[in-house]
């Protein structure tokens, strides 16, 4: 069981306000599943994720891949795939010497190569400058390289950066295989939606300190309150009703006579008015969406708000 | 070695990062880099081209004046060749800087004494073999076409000198080599040696007294003297371009190391 395991990590960059990146970050992400890491930008994902692999050096704290520190892995590419920025590639290289070059380094056998190219359906481009590939190819590159070793773990920063729909749907079968093959999948993002639909559990970053690190399921059920909108004719006796079974109710913000009641289904404000004899117009269930709970919780600590407060 | 099977099965001792295994990775990184490859080959093209253009016109007035040491005289297009040189061991160190493609490199070879002393030594093998290649070249080339004033490769120093001359561009490349890893960017490097290496070392070197005579590139040039003249002799000289080639591969190694990727 290999897991990446963070603690009291901490990274500070020299410079005019001395900022930290990561600041005293504790987690573990356990194999067998697929952790969504989420944040805003610059709330220290990508720095967390070098940390992990030994390219930073941590200002406190440890990181370790199954007990070890990165540096110290016998072998590297066999254990954990990165995939940091597609861009990090030499323009002048084909796709398949850069991969050719990252095989040798670990003694891998050259047939891993074709192996990869031909799982990422990058086989055609295989030979041509990565100065003529797209941002989508790249994306590609990138993951063709995190699977060189068939690793334990996956660490992937923003996989689906670029990627047509087409890519996206492949890259979520991807990475929901890999977790069901036993592997550490860690995917870092700053979507909400796109993340739940491929991940199990969330790890929630803002301003390099955790947030939540909770099961997938469990974050919705916690931040997505159901509620039901509804248009009457009969506004009056509607609210009237409604406050007397215990619902709360408010005029929605539209303007145009909707009301909206907190903690209730469609079927359950149906059944009542239809029992009622109010008129109903319009009745839909409006669960509060994913984006909104998980936008509430990291707006606090999201580094670059839309309003700014100190101007 | 099996890496496709379940990794449980994985035998964990065995270390899968060798010498062996870096040393050809990185020859694989040197050989599919177009600006690479290429600034190795020109260190070739560039001593048969030069000695082609220069010595069929000027080579033997030149060498009648006798102002001129007989055998320095037929490495003439070393000062072409060598930033041929120069431009290889920059690249080969900037191809790492470009796009942070560093991070792929040391993910993939975390540790960093490994993949440097592994960058240094196969740039070092490169430049070594091209550059003992070009110094039979130039003086080969260049006896060709002096008549009377051909010198013959059993007389005092020839051999030497080609030789020597492969070891002086070796540690022209080092040397560019470590100030790319020290600097991060083959354009500051060229920018910088070159037109030291054009001007400053020529126009000082014209003077040839002092302070002139230590620059790394006069005194590991001694080699290719017949007799050198100065307080350097054909090793001595070149001991000094090494020693300077190894403080900047140091300097290179400590920005390796300490900075992160």
């Amino acid at each position: 069981m290999t897991s990446i395991d963070v603690k009291n990590l901490t990274k500070e960059y020299a410079g005019r306000r001395a900022a930290r990146a990561v600041d005293g970050l504790s987690f573990r992400v356990e194999p067998g599943r697929v952790t969504g890491f989420l944040g805003p930008n610059g709330a220290g994902k990508s720095t967390t994720m070098r940390l992990v692999l030994g390219l930073d050096r941590p200002t406190s704290g440890t990181a370790t891949i199954g007990g070890r520190p990165y540096a110290e892995l016998d072998r590297p590419l066999s254990t954990v795939g990165a995939l940091l920025d597609a861009q990090a590639a030499h323009p002048s290289r084909t796709g398949r010497d850069h991969l050719r070059f990252l095989a040798a380094s670990n003694g891998l056998p050259a047939r891993r190569v074709d192996e990869v190219l031909a799982e990422t359906g990058l086989e055609p481009a295989a030979r041509r400058r990565i100065r003529g590939y797209s941002l989508g190819m790249r994306q590609r590159l990138g993951i063709a390289a995190a699977l060189l070793g068939d690793p334990r773990v996956l660490m992937l920063d923003e996989p689906a950066n670029g990627l047509d729909p087409e890519g996206i749907v492949w890259i979520r079968g991807l990475l929901r295989r890999l977790a069901a093959e036993g592997r550490t999948v860690l995917v870092s993002s700053h979507l909400m939606n796109e993340t739940a639909t491929f991940a199990d559990h969330l790890v929630v970053l803002g301003r390099g300190r955790l947030l939540a690190d909770v099961p997938v399921r469990e974050f919705i059920d916690a931040h997505s309150r159901a509620r039901v909108r509804v248009r009457t004719g009969d506004p009056v006796r509607l609210r009237a009703t409604l406050l007397a079974k215990g619902w709360a109710v408010g005029e929605a913000p539209d303007g145009e006579g909707r009301w909206v009641v907190e903690g209730a289904s469609a079927e359950e404000i149906g059944a009542v008015t239809a029992r009622e004899g109010i008129p109903v117009f319009e009745l839909a269930d409006e669960r509060a969406s994913l984006e909104q709970a998980y936008l509430a919780l990291t707006s606090d600590a999201a580094e670059f708000t839309t309003v700014s407060q100190e101007v | 070695m099996s890496v496709t099977t379940a990794p449980a099965s994985a035998p964990a001792a065995v270390r899968a990062v060798t010498v062996r295994s870096v040393l050809h990775s990185e020859w694989i990184k040197i050989r599919s880099v177009r600006s690479s490859f290429g600034s190795l080959l020109a260190v070739l093209v560039a001593a048969l081209g030069i000695a082609l253009a220069v010595f069929p016109a000027i080579g033997q007035p030149e060498a009648a004046t006798g102002d001129i040491d007989r055998l320095y005289w037929l490495y003439y297009p070393m000062n072409f060749v060598q930033i041929a040189a120069l431009a290889f061991g920059a690249t080969a160190a900037s191809s790492e800087y470009l796009n942070g493609a560093l991070r792929n490199s040391l993910a993939a070879v975390p540790r960093r004494g490994l993949f440097y002393g592994a960058k240094v030594a196969v740039v070092a093998a490169c430049a070594l073999v091209a550059g003992v290649a070009a110094g039979f070249v130039m003086f080969f080339t260049a006896n060709a076409f002096l008549g009377e004033y051909a010198v013959g490769i059993g007389e005092r120093g020839a051999l030497r000198s080609c030789f020597g001359a492969g070891l002086y561009l070796m540690l022209i490349t080092l040397f560019s080599l470590g100030l790319t890893f020290l600097l991060r960017s083959a354009v500051a490097v060229l920018s910088l040696l070159i037109p030291f290496l054009l001007l400053v070392s020529f126009v000082i070197g014209g003077v040839s007294e002092g302070a002139a005579t230590w620059l790394p590139d006069r005194a590991g040039q001694q080699i290719l003297f017949q007799d050198p003249t100065g307080p350097l002799g054909p090793w001595s000289g070149l001991g000094v371009t090494a020693l300077s080639a190894a403080a900047v591969l140091l300097a290179g190694w400590w920005a390796v190391r300490r900075r992160d990727a």
